[in-house]
């Protein structure tokens, strides 16, 4: 984090300064020099430790707010500093919030803000924040006006009139996004109600800078000299503010958009230009005094689509990550600094009935305000908001950096009062974020606020809400209706025909669709957790597994690695049991740690979890041994479907070639064993190896095993037993010692860069419509499937593996029964078991394993393996 | 256009039908109000749909309209227009559990007979790539591969859901339910006409 801020105060440096101040921006943008930011950002740098502390004990923030912790936190180290130093050496710099802190926020949540749910709601939205803190702002400071007038502020340093409290009412309504996002993140309400108070509280910043300024300004022209005509010049600065900043977020995201259409070839940048362009939109916002908040905010949200689109895998990636990171540490280091900013006392002067009053007032006012819009708002609204939602929303208008900032910014000549107003500020920043948001988790759980159910979207989900848009649609056609419903209709039409032609590429453009997009998730979802192996992943969604390539060849996506990585394990087994399978004995073991050394690195590289704060929950490791047992089963399936695919490709002859001096070695390797390699089996052979190849990419092979603790471990009998590989200490490689063709790698490599991505869509395509021509005949079960099978002999390690799985899940019902009667008559056939036919039956078998993955508990599934012959 | 201006005129009683009032339903003017498919298919509006066949197909369902008998109406008078706007009605505040479920069921009702084509009661792996394939239709650049694909995909997501016999025999509307589960139907199947001004068309 320090450094990417550094990054940032350098790319700052470079932008040319003097214009802006040219172009007559109205804060000074540069008060302080480089050398300063360099004195400033060091320091900023190590704050970043204590919420790292703060992410691994959970159990503390689980209850109380991040937020709050840091603010305590920063009223600790502002102790120490004020102890130490006699003043408080930093200070929140308004300029820096504004400059520096601010935009990564404001970034961030505009670019991940479901926007179809924020569209969905922008009236609610719109309203609460326009209305709801011109409300807030004009009864809180009128009140407190009046409550001056009654007297009751007894300090005589409170000198203000009607628009200083204006004034001050303005910059307290600012609902805060970074406490609510803080705050609500962690209570997780229902999108619908999260959107809403998060949504008010980043336009409704807009609106609060926007009348911050214009009272700031009467108060500095003095009550004397505001005439009418500049009451009328502040309602329509008001509007052109929030709506230029729009338009200037707009612009720049259709610029941003334009660009990443042509960044094909220099991708490494590509999360650069996001980065700069909405900064650079920021800054022509605050350029032109237009709102900055909402031109990012827009920047991001409407930008999204067409980058996401364009950008490639590892740039989204990046994007992601580097925003989230940015935003987490501007957050932290602004409720620090509050906390540190709030020890010195040389800065504000204290009035009771000011404070009281002003914590009374705002939150009186906004839940009236609330009740009040809601009326009206539930008229309009499809779902209307209950009073529990009402409740929640008005205790969820959490004060905080802005606000702050704000009353720091103001001119102490001008407004008499600051000191009083800041502290005033202080203590309802500190009471808003640390009192209610520490009460609101147990308030949301009281009322039985509908919490959201973080599920995983689902395809039904997305086909059937593709659907109703289109219902909608048409039913508004219908009766000539033209609702929200039509008007989203014509825009979703409009962006088809030219927007997105405009701003996406052509390949993308070719394939966008919302549909796809979800299917294409999922799918790479599937692959991540087949990698990641939880093993709690049902098995239908693993089924669309195979039918994913068919986009990975069109595009140039990176499913491509991750098929070939969930498929590697897998075909590694295989080899190993081809290869091996003279020593029985060590067969399983050798399996076992070589499955096990490539499972290790797939899941530290897939953590997948997207948590804004929590990278990777790390009490996977002791799953490990679980998990294994119920991967090696479902690599196996895999391997056959990777596999027999591969078998039926054109490239078969070319396979063959490249595999037979690998069989070569194997068998040479081998000799000592009393193996019998049939001439016939040699083309499967090559094919297992080359497939193994295939996968191969960006595996380093871990797997250890000591030669006496395999020796010792079985006898030559015991086949039906599965011997725990997970005792096996760490010991030399034993893929090393025993698989000789893992020592070319390198080579191995090239040739799966490039193929893979022409052999392996096509032929996994083929197998899953085989797979589902079989499902729909499948009404009848044929009994073709029963014979073939009882004729193919099954491999033992097979045969173990189940059981052991099947203890391991029982709960699952995709446990698949084994039955050892069938193992038991197919090893005794299988010496008789011709080749040739077996690979015509392939196919049929493969598709109804894809069938009994889903019919586990109607159809006893047996594993096989077509290679009987190989004994 | 002539069915479509209809449809504008029948706005009113709609709206007063979905709010729970049905006084005015019956009003002399509107009872000669009949819908031929024809009618729908010159909306010039529905053009750019990509269901839009399965949508129309709904307003003539029979059992959409409540009727004891299956198969296709050929046309339908005002009382079954409003029957089938019905389904599209918002959810009030005072409803209590008992009637949202209802309410939610019905319009899971809808949705699964225009899925349903051919009136089994069941959604085929068929029918279901049918809609999909429909669904994806605006974009040209998907074949119907894809399409399939994803309905697979979506069937074997529901297979899943529902326990793993239904796909043979296709989605039943018990399973269907179970498949929405945890969806909010409610914020989703609805259409307000708010906007009154057909009000002067009437009169």
């Amino acid at each position: 984090a320090p450094c990417a801020r550094k990054e940032k105060s350098a790319g700052m440096g470079r932008c040319p300064p003097g214009s802006w101040n040219d172009l007559g921006l109205h804060r000074t943008l540069w008060p302080w020099g480089q050398g300063c930011l360099e004195e400033r950002f060091p320091c900023a740098g190590w704050h970043d430790v204590p919420l790292a502390f703060f992410h691994l004990s959970r159990k503390v923030t689980s209850i109380v707010p991040e937020s709050c912790l840091l603010i305590l936190l920063g009223l600790g180290l502002g102790g120490i500093v004020l102890a130490v130093a006699k003043k408080a050496e930093y200070q929140l710099e308004p300029n820096m919030f504004f400059l520096f802190l601010l935009p990564p926020i404001v970034l961030d949540s505009g670019y991940f803000m479901p926007s179809r749910l924020f569209f969905d709601n922008i009236g609610a939205i719109l309203t609460y924040a326009v209305v709801g803190t011109l409300w807030n702002s004009f009864t809180t400071g009128a009140a407190l006006w009046g409550l001056h007038r009654a007297g009751l502020m007894a300090d005589p340093g409170v000198e203000a009139g009607l628009m200083d409290f204006l004034l001050f009412g303005s910059l307290i309504s600012a609902v805060d996004p970074v406490a609510v996002l803080a705050v609500f993140e962690e209570v997780h309400v229902n999108e619908t109600l999260f959107i809403i108070v998060f949504g008010e509280s980043l336009l409704n910043d807009a609106v609060t800078v926007v009348l911050y300024k214009v009272f700031n300004s009467f108060v500095e022209l003095g009550p004397a000299h505001i005439h009418a005509a500049d009451y009328v010049k502040g309602v329509a600065s008001f509007f052109l503010v929030s709506l230029g900043g729009t338009a200037v977020g707009l612009l720049f995201a259709f610029l941003l958009a334009l660009i990443t259409r042509f960044t094909k070839r220099v991708r490494i940048i590509e999360p650069l230009f996001v980065f700069l362009l909405a900064y650079v939109a920021y800054l022509a916002a605050e350029m032109v005094s237009l709102s900055s908040i909402l031109a990012v905010t827009f920047c991001g949200i409407c930008c999204k689509k067409y980058v996401e689109a364009n950008i490639s895998q590892k740039s989204r990636t990046t994007v992601k990550y580097t925003m989230k990171t940015l935003a987490s540490s501007s957050e932290t280091i602004i409720f620090m600094f509050l906390g540190i900013s709030a020890v010195d006392t040389s800065k504000w002067a204290w009035d009771t009935a000011l404070v009281l009053g002003t914590l009374l007032f705002i939150l009186l006012f906004r839940a009236v305000g609330v009740v009040l819009q809601t009326c009206v708002l539930n008229h309009f609204r499809l779902i209307p908001l209950d009073r529990i939602d009402q409740v929640v929303m008005s205790y969820g208008g959490l004060r905080g950096a802005v606000a702050f900032a704000l009353v720091i910014l103001l001119d102490r000549t001008k407004v008499k009062a600051k000191d009083y107003f800041v502290a005033t500020t202080i203590v309802v920043v500190f009471f808003t974020v640390i009192v209610q948001g520490l009460t609101i988790k147990p308030l949301v759980t009281w009322l039985k606020v509908k919490r959201s159910d973080h599920h995983k979207p689902t395809l039904n989900e997305e086909l059937h809400e593709h659907a109703f848009d289109h219902i909608l649609a048409a039913v508004e056609d219908i009766v000539g209706h033209h609702g929200y419903h039509y008007w989203r209709d014509k825009w979703e039409q409009f962006d088809k025909k030219y927007l997105s032609q405009l701003l996406m590429r052509k390949s993308a453009y070719r394939l966008r669709d919302e549909i796809w997009d979800v299917y294409y998730k999922l799918n790479i979802r599937d692959a991540i957790s087949f990698v990641d192996q939880g093993g709690h992943v049902l098995s239908a969604a693993k089924l669309a597994l195979p039918s994913m390539p068919s986009r990975t060849s069109m595009s140039e996506s990176s499913v491509t690695n991750l098929l070939r990585e969930s498929g590697s394990g897998a075909c590694l087994d295989l080899q190993v049991i081809d290869t091996v399978r003279s020593r029985r004995d060590k067969e399983d073991a050798a399996m076992h740690h070589v499955l096990r050394g490539s499972l290790y690195k797939p899941r530290r590289r897939y953590k997948a979890s997207y948590s804004r704060h929590f990278i990777s929950p790390d009490k996977q490791e002791r799953q490990d041994k679980e998990i294994f047992r119920q991967n090696m089963k479902r690599r196996l399936e895999t391997f056959k479907s990777t596999k027999h695919n591969v078998c039926s490709s054109k490239n078969k002859a070319r396979l063959k070639e490249k595999g037979c001096p690998n069989l070569q070695t194997n068998s040479l390797h081998l000799s000592a064993a009393p193996v019998l390699v049939m001439v016939s089996s040699e083309e499967e052979e090559s094919d297992s190896s080359e497939t193994e190849r295939e996968d191969d990419e960006g595996i380093v092979f871990i797997a250890r095993a000591t030669d006496e603790v395999l020796q010792g471990k079985t006898t030559p009998g015991s086949l039906d037993v599965c011997p725990s590989p997970c005792i096996i200490p760490p010991s030399p490689t034993l893929a090393e010692k025993e698989l000789p063709w893992k020592g070319d790698q390198a080579d191995l490599a090239v040739y799966v860069s490039s193929e893979t991505t022409k052999i392996v869509p096509v032929d996994m395509q083929k197998a899953w419509n085989q797979s589902i021509s079989s499902l729909e005949s499948i009404a009848s079960p044929p009994g073709i499937e029963s014979g073939p099978q009882h004729r193919r002999f099954a491999c033992p390690v097979l045969e173990e593996q189940p059981q052991s799985a099947s203890q391991v899940m029982p709960e699952q019902g995709s446990c698949f029964q084994f039955p050892s009667h069938v193992s038991k008559s197919g090893r005794s056939q299988s010496d008789s078991s011709p080749d040739g036919a077996e690979q015509q039956e392939l196919q049929p078998l493969m598709a109804t394993e894809e069938q009994g993955r889903m019919l586990p508990a109607t159809e006893p599934r047996w594993l096989m393996f077509n290679r009987a012959s190989h004994l | 256009r002539l069915c479509r201006q209809l449809c504008t005129k029948a706005m009113t009683p709609l709206s007063q039908k979905s709010s729970g009032t049905s006084d005015q339903l019956h009003q002399p003017r509107c009872v000669c109000f009949l819908c031929s498919k024809e009618n729908f298919d010159s909306i010039p509006d529905l053009e750019f749909n990509p269901i839009r066949g399965k949508i129309v197909h709904a307003f003539f369902d029979k059992r959409n309209l409540r009727q004891e008998s299956d198969g296709l109406a050929d046309e339908i008078n005002f009382e079954d227009f409003l029957t089938i706007m019905s389904y599209f009605r918002p959810i009030e505040m005072n409803m209590d559990e008992e009637q949202l479920d209802r309410f939610r069921k019905e319009k899971l009702k809808f949705l699964f007979h225009m899925y349903d084509s051919d009136h089994d009661g069941k959604i085929t792996l068929q029918e279901y790539r049918n809609v999909v394939e429909e669904l994806l239709s605006g974009n040209p650049h998907l074949e119907k591969e894809s399409a399939r694909s994803i309905a697979d995909g979506a069937m074997m997501e529901a297979a899943s859901i529902c326990g793993p016999d239904q796909v043979y025999e296709g989605i039943t509307f018990e399973d269907f339910l179970k498949m929405w589960q945890g969806i909010d139907i409610e914020t989703k199947m609805h259409v307000r006409f708010l906007n009154m001004e057909t009000i002067a068309h009437c009169y």
